[in-house]
């Protein structure tokens, strides 16, 4: 017999044309932890630990659409909690469109991470170990509790995606007309899409960190990564300009080593739009950032682009269209978003090149990641000198002319998914003043609805680029390219204050420019955190967004602060696939403060971060599927999050009804004794209307029933000066956290424990300063809160 | 007559779509009302005449829901009385159970009056309140300046050039309410 070759092949002496294919070789594994009870769960396997959320967080159902359409005995009208033709009532339709959307969201990140699989070990090999340095040594939380696997190489996420691929493909099944009827089933298993999507974004970040040598655990990595430039103005126009959109970063790094190898990095720059950008600054440190997701109409309009190169994911359908209007090639290089083109893989570069340049295609497609960058900068190179007399902003004389053929009809307004009055701002423009126009460019999401139903037919965005043209050319911001994993040394230093409650918080920041108000909020939700010393971790477009405001004194908010994982810091983690790491920052907390076992164990970690990590996710511009199943991947880790009003959208939200005192049983783990507690976190996702809401919101949701009286006192003191402070009141429900007199803070105790006598009749011992009376439950610094009876040490 | 477009115009929801109706009919509606609620939202504060009818449709009895931030609007203007402070989310999560116990202590609404708040975010709860508060019936109107196909009646929708009829409208509204 002859040597065993890769792959599990090997061919046999003296046999010619025969071969055995003894398929995957799995080798023993080092034992690195006791399996725990759910390795790799399958759609029933935690549909206990759902119930427990869903039973506390019931569902909520806005209707989008009163009418089902998925099948031929329809269109059924569902109206008032109807049944369809197939039995299916308005409420379970509701919750199949939800995993409709996290199936999508979840495949997204699924198909982007074995993309980027197949890429890496095509160029690297299987073997890329998985070694996130000296600060990194849990490098896989989320692996190792879903899947039980420690990966050593990439090639160890071939087994993870197969195993995600297999569940994704059995919970669409259960989509089907005549399968599920159960509205709770549908969010069970929408529960598990979304875990299954968080690990796919672990796996995907984790193969490009590894394979790229992203920012991880090394020195110089985590809280000293270097800073990047965002934003319009950043990019040098007199270069070729190369923009990069969409999400998966091998094309886009490929660029970046051919002009780096060619020496052209001072001729070409390369810019990007959405996650690809944050993730070609961890690979290429001359990339920059031009904008999030929210601008890239305009971005496109303003024809800054030489070259656009897409790869997959929240690219505009209309992207080629765009792209010819400004005269700028377009490569395409993922078989997921190829727009019409041929494909020109392993063509001789010379030819396609020169069919761009010279406009006989206006794209091409190349599905080879280490083809694109020569491709991608010779034209690129060319078409500047090409270009360069070219003009896309209106003149003065145009955007004159356009203003004033406003006839105020108000049909862009309506057609405006912010209801944004457009019009008055033109007349005001025809009057002279510009200010209005230019002010609703950071307030428009960029869609280019308006233009579609001008009857004048006004290119209002560009109308509206040209009012701000102005501010756009000096819209200069800063930002850490994204530093991946949070150390396990940081964890060790935070685990115990971010239990205990005495650093009040993690805020996420995470997700799409779909704001109701414009980007500023962004930058408003992390300044007001990181101030009161939460630790504020950013992923994808509002990591962008809140890097384009500055203070007073004309810092960003990521120099206005440290980007270490403690108290004030704010962190940009990197692309949505990065947001895994936010996850897998609780984990940490539970497995190396709190000492839980990791490995298959994911009801328990969930369960002990529902109850004692105070983490908020915030999506304020949540706009596409993947939000929908991020979502709904942190609510099953036990972690909310609050959404903009756009969420809303999404049809469903969890909320649970602090007024129904059955809803807030918990157990105390050491004594298996039932404890009524406060409704912390009192929802797992819900909408406020204006960021002013969801300041305090955010506070709220951070309140855990496992926080000591000192680290209570310090999240009161937020909750409630949020609220004066932007809502000008005390917050209706402060009183149920308040446990016991230490709970309050220290400054303001006396005035609030008044308060408690006067408005809630609570009986108050002056003399002590203690309360006697009152309270949901007192406060017992040994509780030990579960939602799990197998968790009990001992029974009473 | 032709149909009335939604304020954004994609909002067509199915086969229900609630009314345009003038003020005084609506106000008439809101007054057969037994146990009415006011839900206001933070648009309501870009003009102190908006705060105003609010006070005045309170001071009618109908206690209000502050929703979002507008509950500034009230603490400036000093109306605080049957105020309350409350997520829309939230409140419209209690308002499709029948057995919630109210702001007050009293019981849930038979009828909710939605004013202020951002057009998308209000179609959106009232679609939860159409499709789910049937048992009994909630009625829901709005009376912002926008056709709101998931409430029973609302204004048509009212362009900025015509925000001093839409004033108007309010105050006729306010007028023909049975406090």
């Amino acid at each position: 017999m002859e040597e065993l070759k890769k792959g599990g092949i090997f061919t046999i002496s003296d046999m010619q044309n025969v071969r055995i294919n003894i398929g995957e070789i799995v080798e023993e594994e080092e034992e690195w932890e006791p399996m725990g009870p759910h390795p790799m769960p399958r759609i029933a396997t935690l549909r206990d630990w759902d119930f427990k959320l869903l039973n506390r967080y019931k569902p909520f159902y806005a209707p989008v659409c009163d009418m089902c359409c998925l099948c031929t005995y329809g269109k059924c009208d569902l109206t008032g909690n109807k049944k369809g033709a197939c039995g299916i009532r308005m409420d379970a339709q509701q919750a199949r469109i939800v995993l409709l959307a996290c199936l999508v969201g979840c495949s997204a990140h699924c198909g982007h991470g074995r993309h980027l699989l197949h890429d890496m070990i095509n160029k690297f090999g299987r073997d890329v170990p998985i070694d996130f340095g000296p600060k990194v040594d849990i490098e896989a939380p989320l692996t190792r509790l879903v899947c039980g696997i420690k990966p050593k190489t990439i090639g160890d996420y071939d087994r993870v995606f197969s195993y995600v691929e297999e569940q994704i493909v059995q919970l669409a099944d259960a989509l089907h007309t005549g399968q599920e009827g159960s509205y709770m089933d549908f969010e069970s298993k929408a529960l598990h899409m979304g875990m299954l999507d968080s690990l796919n974004k672990e796996a995907a970040d984790i193969i490009q960190i590894a394979c790229y040598g992203m920012p991880s655990g090394f020195p110089g990595d985590g809280p000293d990564v270097p800073f990047v430039d965002v934003g319009i103005g950043t990019i040098d126009t007199n270069k070729a300009v190369i923009i990069v959109i969409g999400h998966n970063v091998p094309p886009s790094a490929d660029i970046g080593v051919f002009l780096t190898e060619n020496d052209l990095e001072d001729k070409v720059e390369l810019g990007g739009i959405c996650c690809t950008s944050i993730d070609t600054t961890r690979v290429y440190k001359k990339a920059k950032i031009v904008s999030a997701l929210g601008r890239q109409l305009r971005v496109l309009r303003a024809g800054i682009a030489d070259v656009v190169v897409i790869d997959e994911q929240c690219i505009r359908a209309d992207v080629l269209e765009l792209c010819q209007r400004t005269q700028s090639p377009m490569i395409a290089t993922n078989d997921k978003a190829m727009h019409g083109l041929v494909d020109r893989t392993d063509d001789d570069p010379d030819k396609i090149v020169d069919d761009l340049v010279s406009g006989r295609v206006p794209g091409v497609i190349i599905l080879e990641p280490d083809q694109v960058g020569e491709v991608a900068v010779r034209t690129a190179l060319q078409m500047d000198k090409k270009r360069r007399s070219l003009k896309f902003i209106l003149s003065d004389d145009e955007f004159k002319y356009y203003v004033n053929d406003c006839i105020l009809c108000g049909g862009c307004t309506l057609a405006c998914p912010n209801g944004l009055r457009i019009g008055e701002a033109n007349k005001s423009a025809v009057a002279g003043n510009i200010k209005p126009l230019a002010d609703l460019f950071d307030i428009c999401v960029g869609c280019g609805r308006c233009e579609q139903v001008c009857k004048k037919h006004i290119p209002i965005v560009d109308v509206m680029t040209k009012a701000a043209y102005p501010q756009l050319k000096e819209e200069k911001g800063r930002m850490r390219i994204g530093r991946g994993p949070i150390w396990d040394s940081e964890i060790r230093e935070v685990g115990a204050p971010l239990v205990l409650g005495t650093i009040p918080g993690i805020i996420a920041p995470i997700g799409c420019g779909n704001y109701p108000n414009g980007t500023k909020d962004a930058w408003l939700i992390v300044k007001e955190f990181a101030e009161r010393n939460y630790i504020v971790t950013l992923t994808g477009c509002m990591a962008i967004d809140c890097a384009l405001w500055k203070d007073e004194e004309g810092k960003t908010i990521y120099e206005a602060h440290h980007g270490r994982f403690d108290a004030g810091g704010v962190l940009n983690i990197g692309s949505c696939v990065s947001n895994a790491h936010i996850h897998d920052a609780a984990i940490k907390v539970a497995s190396i403060f709190a000492g839980r076992p990791l490995r298959g164990n994911y009801e328990e970690i969930a369960d002990y971060i529902l109850s004692r990590v105070g983490a908020c996710g915030v999506a304020w511009g949540a706009m596409s599927q993947k939000a929908a199943s991020i979502a709904t991947g942190f609510n099953r880790l036990g972690v909310p999050a609050v959404v903009g009003p756009h969420g809303t959208k999404y049809r469903r939200a969890f909320m649970s009804r602090p007024d129904i005192k059955e809803d807030w049983k918990l157990i105390d783990a050491t004594d298996g004794s039932e404890v009524y507690v406060e409704p912390g976190p009192q929802d797992l996702l819900v909408a406020c209307e204006t960021v002013e809401e969801a300041l305090p919101m955010m506070a709220k949701l951070c309140i855990r029933p496992s926080d000591t009286d000192r680290g209570r006192s310090i999240k009161l003191t937020h909750y409630i000066d949020l609220s004066q402070k932007y809502l000008s009141t005390y917050p209706p429900d402060w009183h149920l956290f308040v446990r016991t007199a230490s709970d309050l803070p220290i400054a303001t105790r006396n005035e609030l424990l008044k308060k408690l006598e006067d408005e809630q009749d609570w009986k108050i011992d002056w003399k002590k300063k203690k309360i006697e009376e009152g309270p949901i439950r007192g406060y017992n610094p040994s509780f030990n809160p579960t939602n799990l009876e197998r968790l009990i040490r001992r029974k009473k | 007559m032709g149909i009335e477009i939604p304020f954004d115009v994609a909002t067509i929801a199915g086969p229900e779509a609630g009314d345009v109706a003038p003020p005084e009919v609506i106000g008439s509606y809101i007054s057969s009302a037994s146990r009415p609620l006011l839900a206001v939202g933070s648009e309501m504060l870009r003009d102190d005449f908006f705060v105003e009818i609010a006070i005045e449709i309170g001071k009618k009895g109908i206690p209000i829901a502050a929703t979002g931030h507008s509950m500034k609007g009230f603490v400036e203007k000093g109306y605080t009385e049957n105020v309350y402070y409350y997520n829309l989310h939230e409140l419209t999560n209690c308002l499709r159970d029948p057995n919630w116990k109210g702001l007050d202590g009293a019981g849930n609404y038979d009828f909710v009056i939605f004013y202020g708040i951002i057009y998308y975010y209000a179609s959106q709860m009232l679609s939860c309140l159409k499709n789910f508060a049937t048992d009994p019936l909630m009625r829901t109107v709005s009376i912002d300046r926008y056709y709101h196909p998931n409430a029973r009646m609302s204004f048509t929708n009212i362009m900025t050039r015509m925000e001093e009829e839409y004033k108007d409208m309010l105050r006729k509204l306010v007028e023909s309410i049975k406090g």
